[in-house]
């Protein structure tokens, strides 16, 4: 209670000395309570939203094929069923020759399921008509009536789509939505055998009947199906996984923010409790033991860090509500808007026990200093804070490091992560007293000034420390996010390779690919064109072993999860390498033989001589590996993880998949004449997709930036932290020299002296350790390219390193402006 | 005379400090030797740097001594931490300084109460009121150290001081931040304060004249006590 009594006293005096650890724990608590707030809302939107996401309770999805009957039956046990196929078509205004490739979705009469299905103005989808986004509309100026073609035929506009309900779940599109009746469908002319599509089976289960139930009936009657089940509880998993993975590791940018935070936290207490020393002895003096100092001490940081805390949540939990005032439209789901108190919680936590792990060790020195202070300024404190204190910074700091590992999904990411960030402060740690060492062993220089700016960086009390792991910390940031960026900047002109193809064109008919090749030939001779053999369809065993059977699917197994392309060929591919086993003879034509993705082998542990069964349109090939191949999938040409030899698929239902290469000026030309004479191919402008991908890498960097720059905002903090702490040092330095007869410009050289002997080295680390930082995330985190851009990542270190200069000088200039009189008075 | 003989309340032996290591080391205190009785007043003179406020550190615990003894009111300086030496002042022992050392943050009574308040007193603010009242400062029970002038700041650290009713008084220097007038109203203060509590009072100064009016004057130099007289002096 005594302890209290004091802590209340002192804390009337005001709060103008901790106000760094406020600042700083505001910062980082709010960043870690946003993220985790925006994360849950967006991850309980999916799940509140499942049912409309998934168009049903339960959905079956097929690929290359419709539903038989006893399966169609099968399902209508379950409850009321809808019917809907998903396909690519080219698409364009009728009469005319301009098209684009749309994403077409063929809906029968039960569809929506759940949620409402609208057009603009209220219009119905009647049969014959198509109901078209608006980006369609736009794009072909069309309008309520207009006529569009989709393969063979005319559809009469019925307006632009108002609400579809499951939009959200299908994911990434390459072009604008258009929506038919699915009676409409065949004479199309889009669906023949070896067409690519997708027909999804959604159920609004019966009552009595459960998602899990259904979904194990359905399995267990048709186990070679080849269907993919899902139940509303994960209506868009690819999204869903986005979110949560991007979640995450913003939570440990977040995190980076709360310890850069920390390290203003100790800055803090440490030169709150050194003004406070006078008050401290007075008080031992009195008979005050350092057991109630400590304890008033801490119930003084305790207060003003639960009061940080309470600020820095409530600002995390109101982000959602900013990001959908502000940026609403580029988020997949709206949020459930609400307050999530788990992560909310877990970032109070995060700042309680950053604060108590870095403010322990200042406070706990400052309670040892003897009462002697009283009269002596310059009394050192000899004695080390004891092995409970020890314990109790390591305990805080083990639960950090638990509650940051164990909450991450992958928990050796988020251990690396940890480790580096620790590592990384060890690092700069130990720069400083390197530093510091070098300093006070060099030869002293002649110049009064030199030798003064060289013992600012090593005398008793110097703040070396503390300045070095600040600045380090942000420019090693700076350098991280600089390095990332210039990735994602130029990731999409750099993964354009200079032989990058125009065109995808998908589903050639296999009977037409000899008029195609004379199509292109005419309208754009020279062309570089190549076609493949295209079909699709799931890995259903590996050695004997179904896939459907596997306990534990390791992650990097890819080609087990969902449908896989297919393709065959006589000859090795000209962008692949052989990495084991042979080629098999060009007139191949014995039992079934494919050609494996190397690193797919090495995820399965497969080697030649194994087997894969994959389901082409529901029939099962058992065929042996007789090679490995390693591929650069960089090549933005068509690649096969699974490439079978000749002799197998040919007689499958299949189509033909074409890249071709033409100049700018052949586009037009080339999309016009390959529509024209085959209006059920889709042709893929490659430049539109690397659009789409750069709207989506822009997308994530500015979600990285926005966590990143609070990490930022809180080294800046911790920086001008610092640097006021050694503010009444500085004062008095220049004054003596003042009063010595040095003048204001001489004092400042010898400022900038010891600023850029700092700032250059810390630089220096910063490149290379934000380098490192940086390399890891692009290859390992994003998986994308390692090609950075050096120019602007040294130079963005470079002006952090100036703007502290800056920072060191402007806080120097109130100590030449200072008159020495009225300083030596109150000093 | 023996360390547990009660009516000694100072027994320091063969007492020296040297602060600093290796060539950078000074000696302080080099020897000393000193017995003071209840009741007494002593005045410790010497020049600057002569170890005086340093000798006085260490009789109030404040310092530890590099080798020697320090007895005072029984109790062996030299085997206590730093938070036994805190308990052991805890109503025993009163400083006054030369630099007031108030708390910034707390007003004049909370100043006087917190000795009462750590040594357990129950009315702790009520006993405060009385001595700030006792000492002319009853009108200013709730303004901070930074409201007051020097004189009152150290009328304030005085009521502190001796607020617990001490055995043994130490004052360093209590005049030296002050004017001639405002110092001898103090130095009244504190004989009156001590005269009524019956404590032992050692007073450090280097003016003579302030010392004459202690019972005994110890004169130190180069960190050792070179004369130590009664002056008959009936405070």
């Amino acid at each position: 209670m005594l302890a209290l009594r004091f802590a209340l006293r002192e804390l009337r005096g005001g709060l103008s000395g901790l106000r760094l650890l406020a600042v700083c724990l505001i910062l980082g608590v709010a960043a870690l309570a946003a993220v985790g707030s925006l994360s849950s809302a967006i991850t309980t939107g999916l799940v509140d939203r499942g049912q409309l996401i998934l168009g049903g309770d339960v959905e079956a999805r097929l690929t290359q094929r419709v539903a038989t009957v006893p399966e169609r039956a099968a399902f209508a046990a379950q409850g009321e069923v809808s019917e809907v196929l998903r396909l690519r078509a080219m698409t364009g205004k009728a009469g005319a020759s301009d098209r684009t490739l749309a994403e077409l979705k063929a809906v029968d009469h039960a569809y929506p399921l759940y949620g409402r299905f609208a057009l603009s103005g209220g219009a119905a989808l009647a049969p014959g008509s198509a109901a078209i986004a608006p980006a369609l509309a736009e794009r072909f100026a069309l309008k309520r009536g207009d006529s569009i073609t989709l393969g063979n035929r005319a559809f009469r506009v019925a307006g632009s789509i108002a609400e579809e309900p499951d939009r959200a779940g299908e994911g990434f599109g390459f072009g604008p939505a258009v929506i038919i009746n699915l009676d409409d469908l065949p004479a199309t002319g889009l669906i023949e055998p070896g067409s690519l599509f997708r027909s999804h089976y959604r159920i609004k289960l019966a009552a009595g009947h459960t998602p899990a139930a259904a979904q194990a009936a359905l399995g267990s009657a048709f186990p070679d199906a080849g269907w993919q089940l899902q139940d509303r509880s994960n209506g868009a998993p690819g999204t869903r996984q986005f979110i949560e993975r991007l979640g995450q590791f913003l939570t440990l940018v977040g995190l980076t923010a709360l310890v850069v935070a920390g390290v203003g936290v100790g800055n803090g207490v440490a030169s709150y409790l050194d003004a406070k020393s006078a008050t401290i002895a007075t008080l031992k003096s009195l008979g005050a033991d350092s057991a109630l100092i400590f304890a008033s001490n801490l119930l003084q940081i305790a207060l003003v860090a639960l009061g940080a805390v309470a600020i820095g949540v409530s600002l995390g939990a109101a982000v959602p509500w900013l990001v959908v005032q502000f940026a609403g439209s580029t988020l997949p789901v709206p949020p459930a808007l609400g307050i999530y108190p788990q992560p909310l919680l877990t970032s109070a936590a995060y700042g309680l026990l950053i604060a108590l792990a870095f403010a322990l060790w200042p406070l706990a020195q400052a309670t040892a200093m003897p009462a002697a202070r009283l009269f002596r300024d310059s009394v050192e404190v000899r004695t080390r804070p004891g092995i409970g204190i020890l314990l109790l910074v390591v305990g805080a700091i083990g639960i950090i490091v638990a509650l940051a590992v164990l909450q991450s999904r992958d928990r050796l990411f988020a251990g690396g992560f940890v480790a580096a960030a620790v590592l990384l402060l060890a690092l700069l740690a130990g720069l400083a007293a390197a530093i510091r060492a070098v300093a006070a062993r060099l030869p002293h220089p002649k110049s009064p000034l030199t030798r003064l700016a060289l013992a600012n960086l090593h005398r008793p009390g110097a703040l070396t420390r503390q300045l070095v792991v600040a600045l380090g910390l942000g420019l090693t940031l700076f350098a991280t996010l600089s390095v990332i960026e210039t990735n994602l900047n130029g990731q999409i002109s750099r993964s354009l390779p200079a032989r990058a193809p125009s065109f995808f064109i998908l589903d050639i008919p296999t009977d037409g690919i000899d008029v195609f090749r004379d199509v292109l030939a005419r309208t754009a001779p020279g062309a570089a064109l190549r076609t493949v053999p295209s079909l699709r369809g799931p890995v259903t065993a590996v050695n004997g072993v179904t896939v459907a059977s596997m306990k534990n699917i390791p992650d990097d197994a890819w080609i087990l999860k969902g449908d896989r392309g297919l393709s065959y060929a006589a000859d090795l591919p000209a962008d692949n390498k052989l990495a084991a086993g042979t080629w098999w003879p060009k007139d191949y034509a014995g039992p079934p033989l494919i050609s494996l993705d190397e690193k797919a082998a090495q995820a399965l542990g497969l080697k030649v001589g194994d087997t894969l069964t994959v389901s082409v349109l529901g029939v099962d090939i058992t065929a042996k590996i007789a090679n490995l191949r390693a591929i650069d999938w960089g090549t933005m040409g068509f690649n096969f993880a699974i490439l079978f030899a000749p002799g197998t698929l040919e007689n499958a239902p299949h189509t033909w998949m074409a890249t071709v290469a033409v100049t700018p000026v052949q586009e037009r030309g080339v999309s016009a004449a390959v529509t024209q004479a085959f209006p059920t191919a889709s042709l893929v402008r490659v430049r539109d997709v690397l659009g789409q991908v750069g709207d989506l890498l822009t997308q994530m960097s500015a979600a990285i930036r926005a966590a990143a720059s609070v990490t930022v905002a809180a080294g800046i903090a911790v920086l001008i932290g610092a640097l006021a702490a050694s503010r009444r040092a500085r004062i008095y330095d220049a004054v003596l020299l003042k009063v010595l007869g040095a003048t204001r410009g001489q004092i400042m050289r010898a400022t900038l002296i010891e600023y850029g002997l700092l700032a250059g080295v810390v630089a220096g680390l910063a490149l290379g350790l934000g380098t490192l930082a940086g390399w890891f995330t692009v290859t390992q985190v994003l998986k994308l390219d390692w090609a950075p851009s050096w120019p602007p990542v040294v130079a963005t270190v470079l002006v952090g390193a100036a703007v502290t200069i800056l920072l060191g000088l402007a806080g120097s200039w109130a100590a030449l402006s200072a008159r020495p009189n009225q300083v030596l008075r109150t000093l | 005379m023996t360390a547990t003989d009660p009516n000694i309340v100072i027994d320091a032996r063969n007492v020296t400090l040297r602060l600093g290591q290796g060539e950078a080391a000074v000696d302080i205190l080099r020897g000393v030797d000193l017995c003071v009785r209840a009741g007494e007043s002593v005045a410790i003179l010497g020049p600057s740097g002569s170890g005086k406020s340093s000798l006085m550190a260490l009789l109030a615990g404040l310092e530890r001594a590099s080798s020697g003894s320090v007895f005072v009111a029984g109790q062996d300086f030299a085997r206590l931490n730093e938070d036994r030496l805190a308990r052991a002042r805890r109503g025993r022992i009163g400083i006054v300084l030369q630099a007031f050392h108030l708390i910034p943050t707390m007003t004049a009574l909370e100043n006087v109460a917190v000795p009462l308040e750590l040594a357990g007193v129950a009315d702790a603010f009520g006993r405060a009121r009385a001595e700030l009242v006792a000492v002319g400062l009853g009108h200013r029970l709730t303004h901070y150290p930074a409201q007051l002038s020097g004189g009152e700041q150290q009328r304030v650290a005085l009521a502190r001081a001796t607020a617990p009713q001490p055995i043994l008084l130490f004052a360093d220097e209590p005049t030296g931040n002050l004017d001639a007038a405002t110092g001898s109203a103090i130095v009244e203060l504190m004989f009156a304060q001590v005269r009524a509590g019956a404590a032992t009072l050692v007073l450090i100064t280097h003016d003579a004249g302030l010392a004459a009016l202690c019972g005994r004057i110890i004169e130190m130099k180069d960190g050792k006590i070179v004369r130590d007289t009664l002056s008959g002096a009936d405070r």
